[in-house]
């Protein structure tokens, strides 16, 4: 899946990533285009804080992979 | 660093005895080796352009540039909130030293092990 978040970013942007990855199928990734300066600290502490993993942070891209629920 | 300490401050010039009594307390806390960040949102984020706090000087204590400045230096770290910062148009390549733009996030991050935050 493929997400262009454009500028959106803080809290509009953590949910929107939440409902994505939500629907993702298991083993898929979500690719996130995003070009608020804030993403690049928040997605890290995003990750650390839910369990998600980001594998590939080059701003605006960015790839993350969703935990595996129990 | 012995802990951590929040310091949440939402003004800027619209108040300079708020935003000057946060760095005094962001000071405090630094300077007794907790792991300190001060958290400017709303009109707060102005003070994270350079040049911004130059001219502040209130009654009875030190100059607001030098309290943010000797703040940084002693490893304190300002966090600007990104949609606040945006939402003013504000100068992203001007960032004052030791200034990192950030979502909420990275604050309930801070946060959320139960650190103590005093907001101004």
């Amino acid at each position: 899946m493929r997400w262009d978040a454009g500028r959106m970013g803080c809290g509009e942007l953590i949910v929107g990533l939440k409902q994505r990855l939500a629907t993702l199928p298991p083993g898929s990734s979500l690719e996130l285009l995003a070009e608020d300066p804030g993403v690049s600290e928040d997605l890290p502490a995003w990750c650390r804080l839910t369990g998600h993993r980001l594998v590939e942070a080059h701003p605006p891209r960015y790839v993350i992979e969703p935990r595996k629920e129990a | 660093m012995a802990g951590k300490f929040c310091v949440s401050l939402t003004h800027a010039r619209d108040d300079t005895d708020k935003a000057t009594v946060a760095f005094v307390i962001a000071n405090a806390a630094v300077g007794s080796d907790q792991e300190t960040v001060v958290f400017l949102s709303t009109e707060g984020v102005n003070l994270a352009v350079e040049g911004a706090a130059d001219d502040i000087h209130e009654e009875g204590f030190a100059p607001l540039k030098e309290l943010m400045d000797n703040f940084v230096g002693a490893g304190g770290t300002i966090l600007v909130c990104s949609p606040c910062f945006n939402k003013r148009a504000l100068d992203e390549n001007a960032l004052v030293k030791g200034a990192k733009i950030v979502g909420g996030a990275k604050l309930v991050e801070f946060l959320a092990d139960g650190t103590p935050s005093v907001s101004y």
